[in-house]
Parts: C-alpha cells; structure tokens; sequence
C-alpha cells in the first residue's frame, strides 16, 4: 500500500474531554485526510464523548522495530530520580516536628484558596 | 523480551521457541512481531471470514431496516446492523494489517469472496422472510456470535483481541435489542407468535452449524486444532454449542416456544446437551455459496461494489 | 415515544400553518432518513457505510421529534403519522422520495453516490437554514426542538460537503457524474425551498421566515462554494419539475416507498412491535 490509491491508512486519535489525554481509537482507510476526518467519529467513538480528534497517516509515523523495542530498556537502579531515594527525609522532618510533603500533599496544593 | 538476542541472530526454531513462550506467558503478538507462517496464515483465514461474515450478514437484516414496524425499531435496527459494518471494518483492518506483508488490500478481500475463495458463515447464506427472522437474528445468532466472540477476548494477537474488545462491548446492545423484538412478538398476538415460532423453526438447524463441526471426523477438515495451540481461542466448536444450548434453550423454551428437535435434553450424567446433528454435508454445501441465499447476496454485494467502482477511483490520488 | 407532555393550546387560527410546516419537517426527514436507511451496507466503502448510517440514524431521530410534536397537537401517534398515511397526505418534497437510482435494495441495487451526495448536501444546507430560523419560531415547543435538531447539522454538512467538493475536484468521470446529479437535484430543489400555500400565514405568525428569504440565504451560502467547484449556477437552475410535495404531489416512488416501509406496521397497526 503506497502512498497512492483509494485505500490510504490512517491511526485515529480522540480526546473524550478538553482535560483528557489523546488516546488511540483504532485504524481506518480512507482516501485522503479529510474524508478520514469525517468518518472517524462515526467508526470508533458513536457511544461515546468526543472533544477532540486526530487523524494521523500511518506511513508518517515512524516506529519502533521489534530490534528497536530492546533500546527501551533500563536498569533498576534509578532511585535518585524518584521520591523512592529521598524516603528518608520523612524521618528527618519528624525530628523537626515537620509532616514529610509528600506527592499527595504538594498535588493537593493547587485550586481551593483558604476559607473557600 | 526478556532475551537481549537480535532476532536476525536467531534461528527459525528460536524465533518460534521465543514466539511460543511468550504467548504462553500471555504476551500479545503485535502486527510488527515476527510470527510463525502458519500462526499468520491462520490469523488471516479466521479473521477475513469473520470479518466479512460482518459485512455479509448485514445483508439479510438489511432487508428489515427500512421494513421495522415504529419508528423504534427502525432506528434500532439501523444502528443494529451499522454496527456490524463497523465491525467488518475493525476485523478487516485487523486482516488487512496480516496480510500487508503478502501484498494483499482490501480490493483482494472483496475479490476473494466474489471469486468465492473467501467463504462467509453459513447464517448469512439463509433465508430472513419475516419481521421475526429480523428478531431472531439479533437474538440467537447474535447470542451465537457473542458465545464465539467472548471466547477469543483473550486471543494471542493482541489487534484481534482488542478489536474484540470493541465488538463484544456492541454485541450485548445487539443482543438486547433482538430480546426486545423476539420479547414483543412472543407476547403479542398469535400471528406475531407464530412469526417467532417459524423462525425458531427455520433457524435452529443454521444455528447448530454456525459453531462448526465437533471434529474434522465430521467434515473432514479443522482448524480448531491450530487456533487452541496458538492461544487463540480456549473452547472447542462442541464446548461453545454446549454452551449456547446452556444459555438459550432455557430462555427459549421459557416464552413457550420449542425447539424443532424431540431427542433434545440434558443429559444430567453427562452434563451434556443431547441433540440431533445437522446435516453437516448441507453445511459444507452452504458455505461453499450454495446455500438459499448465496447468490443473490453476492450478487447484491458485487453490484453495489461495481456501481460505485467510480467514488473511489475518482479519489484514488487525491491528497 | 413519549406521551404528550402539557399540551399547549394553540390558536385555531395558527394551527393549519403550524401543522403543515411541522408535516414538512417531519415528511422532509423522515423519507430522506427511509432512503438513506436502503443504502446501508451499500455505500462505497466500509468506513463511509457506517459514517452514512449515523446521519440516516440522526435525521430519522429528527423527524420523529417533529412528529412527536405534531401528536403533542393531537395529530395522532407518531408511528401511525410515520406509517400509515396515504401518499397524498404526505408533505414532503419531492426531491426527497426520489429513489436513490435503479434496482432493489435487497438485489441489483445500482444506486447513484452522486446522486446521494448531492441530494444530501443541498438538502443539509436547506434544512440547516430554516432550522437556524426556527430557532426563534413563534410556537416555543418547536424553537426548542429546532434548537436540539441544529446540533447535530454541523456534522451532517461537514460530511457531505467534503464529499461533494472532493467529487467535483475529481474531474473525469465523477465530474460528469456530479454535474448529472446537481442538474436533478436541482431541477426538483425548489420543492424543497417551497413551504407550501400556508407558506404567508406562516411568516405572519413568525412560525418561521418567509420562504424568499430561506431561499436567498441558501443561495447567498451556496454562491462561493459552487465558485469554489467552477460551477455556474443560477436561481433559474432551481425547479419543481415532478411536482409540490407540499400539496401532496408526489411520484410513484413515493408509492414504492411507502409500503415498503409500512409492511410490518400494516399487518396489524394495533399490535405492539
Ligand atoms: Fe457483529
Ligand atoms: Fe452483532
């Protein structure tokens, strides 16, 4: 399937709210970017909300062969870089009289203002 | 990919030794993935028959979308048989992705099954003459396809299992709403229950064939073998009909219909249902496009395919 | 269907202009989602089959809720409105019974994707326009539902715009195709612009607006996109030639359809289905 003909593949994205990620629907053919447009909808999301969409020719995007896929792996060795290697400073805090602000703390922190 | 090997390092039998553990660890296999020829090839039969039984069993039901007696019903069974186009498009993507490899579209699908090379379900090869065949089909052959449906929710290949996914979610307002016709047939007046009556009648032995053979004894020939090996699907053809029987004669016989079958029960020794075979020389018959309405479906299919050859060659290199 | 909720008593002396607009809204609606209903599983393509389905789907929803407010006047129920009356008491434009080319649905169906685009596109941005105008309608229960009907138009034409300017670009045999298809379309587009011989009363009960000025606006709309198709059309292009659907002239393919889609519902109209 070049990049001619009737039968050109597109991957289908949506947005179910204006605050929710992208998220993959499935795949159709269609003959160009508009007509994929218009047929998306109706194809993967009839029973549901929709805000947004994308459609995204297959043959731009580029990714990962299964040999490629072996790059994606890490070590287990990177506590630095999450709350997991600063544990300690719970402890810490507690001798100082002090609550630890953990992830649930410092994300509550956004929005409600004092007395509301 | 717990092995840090390149796969052009490896053999064919490691490729297929790391193939086989990792659909028995219950990892998905990805289009990309390399697969075994005949895990393709078997992927690629089941689905663009089950696909295109898809596209071709919205053609009897079609015959009652502009025929439903309110305004209700022809909505609901509009968006009935939409669905079932919607999920002849998911399967054939889900095809269509298989066989990209062996240079086959789209185009080729629908050429193979009006050479007759791609077979449809034997179902869709039936007669529909009545409002309650519309019922009907919604159902028990729906209530058929969801028992074959549901039993690959788990399938090795991860685009079958999650266009699946998508099916079976739709399958259960399928089912629904052919309970919500057969429901106001079986208790309206006695012509409406007889509609129900004929279609039971004229369905039942369609509906034990649609789960195929119980081995290749009986027909010669099996893929279930194949399918079960490779995590496709779990159940045999004869522990899905066992499992239909368990499901729907209950309901069935609960409206005061019967079954046009005396020898049928429980056999509660063997917890088995006990029943009259159909005749499995007219199954393959039907599926070979000589059943009641082969023909005229294909004809119907082609005609329609052919007439609108012009949209999309006029859009073939419009970008 | 719902029961009636809270009737409103109407002016006899609105109600025959009323009535007949809500029947050519309904009629309108309702034949051209029948038409669209015969095409399903036979558009094109797959994908446009099921993209096809969802507008016939929601332009049948349409037109129960016309016909829902025409029980709500005490017109009967809307099953029996959408079924059982005769041809001559249908209001809808001709335009829209026309059969969507030849052959059967159920076998040799040859049916016409010109044709289908065209007549859906016309008629989306005609609708579209009067619906913009019922929004402030005079008879509330109406505006309401003007209003709800409206959301779903921006898909409809979106759709069948791209459609019809995409063929027309085409050039070639689709070309020819489309310009066969906007010549009939046209010829019986007047019917769909027309509201009837209570078309005055209606603008003089501000049930809607005149038909003159509908019709300019689609005109006014339509202009630039024929322009952008190299498409010369002008106001003497647009006729009735087979006939007022909104007098009850109708063509035998109205006939056809009609016990085709009231088979069911005639073997026994009292039963429940
Ligand atoms: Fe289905
Ligand atoms: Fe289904």
């Amino acid at each position: 399937m070049g990049n001619e003909g009737f039968y050109q593949e597109f991957e289908v994205f949506s947005q179910r709210t204006d605050t929710s990620p992208l998220q993959y629907q499935f795949s159709l053919l269609a003959p160009n970017r508009e007509l994929a447009l218009v047929m998306a909808q109706e194809n993967f999301m009839r029973r549901e909300a929709v805000a947004d969409i994308w459609v995204v020719k297959r043959s731009d995007i580029r990714k990962l062969t299964p040999e490629e896929k072996q790059s994606l792996q890490r070590l287990d060795n990177k506590e630095y870089r999450t709350t997991k290697g600063y544990g300690y400073l719970k402890k810490k805090w507690r001798h100082y009289e002090q609550e630890m602000l953990d992830e649930k703390e410092i994300l509550s922190w956004g929005g409600v203002k004092k007395g509301e | 990919m717990s092995e840090a090997l390149f796969y052009q390092e490896m053999t064919e039998e490691e490729k297929y030794e790391q193939f086989m553990k990792r659909i028995n660890t219950g990892e998905k296999i990805e289009a990309d993935d390399w697969m075994p020829e005949d895990y393709r090839m078997t992927l690629i039969k089941l689905i663009s028959m089950h696909g295109i039984s898809e596209i071709m069993g919205a053609l009897p039901e079609k015959e009652w979308v502009p025929k439903a007696p309110s305004l209700k019903r022809k909505l609901g069974i509009m968006a009935k048989v939409q669905d079932e186009m919607g999920h002849g498009q998911l399967l054939l993507r889900v095809a269509e992705d298989l066989m990209k490899p062996l240079g086959k579209t789209r185009e080729d699908i629908m050429q193979d099954l009006f050479s007759g090379k791609l077979k449809f379900h034997n179902v869709f090869h039936m007669e529909a003459p009545t409002w309650g065949d519309a019922g009907l089909i919604g159902w028990l052959v729906d209530g058929a396809a969801i028992i074959t449906q549901t039993n690959m929710l788990n399938a090795s290949y991860g685009p079958y299992a999650r266009a699946l996914k998508r099916i079976c979610a739709e399958e259960v307002f399928h089912a629904q709403h052919g309970e919500a016709i057969i429901m106001a047939l079986a208790e309206g007046t006695d012509e409406q229950r007889a509609m129900v009556q004929d279609a039971v009648n004229r369905w039942w032995e369609a509906l034990l064939m649609f789960f195929g053979p119980g081995d290749a004894s009986t027909t010669g020939t099996s893929k279930q073998d194949t399918t079960i090996k490779y995590k496709i699907r779990t159940k045999t053809n004869e522990d899905l009909r066992q499992d239909f029987f368990t499901k729907y004669i209950p309901r069935v016989l609960s409206l005061g219909l019967t079954l046009p079958d005396e020898t049928m029960h429980f056999d509660q020794e063997r917890e088995l249902w006990i029943y009259k075979q159909p005749d499995w020389n007219r199954f393959k018959d039907i599926i070979k496009n000589n059943g009641p309405k082969s023909q005229e479906r294909l004809g119907l299919r082609r005609t329609a395919y052919d007439t609108n050859k012009w949209v999309r060659e006029a859009l073939n290199t419009a970008n | 269907m719902n029961e009636p909720a809270g009737n409103i008593p109407i002016d006899s002396k609105i109600k025959p202009a009323l009535t007949s607009l809500l029947y050519q809204l309904a009629d309108d609606d309702f034949i051209l989602a029948y038409r669209g209903s015969e095409w399903l599983g036979l558009a094109p393509h797959i994908e446009e089959d099921v993209a096809f389905s969802s507008i016939s789907q929601d332009t049948m929803g349409h037109a129960a809720m016309f016909y829902q407010l025409l029980s709500n006047l005490g017109e009967g129920n809307v099953d029996s409105l959408a079924h059982a009356r005769e041809a001559s008491e249908r209001q809808n434009a001709v335009l829209l019974e026309l059969v969507n080319g030849p052959g059967h649905y159920l076998s040799s169906a040859q049916y016409d994707w010109a044709f289908a685009v065209v007549r859906n596109y016309f008629y989306s941005q005609a609708k579209k326009i009067r619906l913009d105008s019922l929004k402030n309608s005079s008879y509330q229960p109406l505006a309401e539902v003007a209003l709800k009907v409206n959301m779903e138009l921006y898909y409809h034409l979106l759709h069948w715009k791209t459609w019809v300017i995409q063929l027309m670009q085409a050039g070639g045999e689709a070309r020819t195709r489309m310009e066969a298809a906007i010549g009939k379309v046209l010829a019986d587009f007047e019917g769909v612009l027309n509201l009837g011989p209570l078309a005055k009363e209606m603008a003089e009960h501000d049930l809607v607006e005149k038909e003159e000025v509908l019709k300019q606006r689609w005109l006014f709309i339509m202009k630039p996109v024929f322009e952008s198709v190299n498409l010369s059309v002008s106001e003497a292009d647009i006729a009735m030639k087979n006939g007022n659907g909104r007098i009850g002239e109708h063509t035998a393919d109205l006939d056809d359809a009609l016990s085709t889609l009231s088979e069911v519902y005639s073997i026994n109209p009292a039963a429940s289905w």
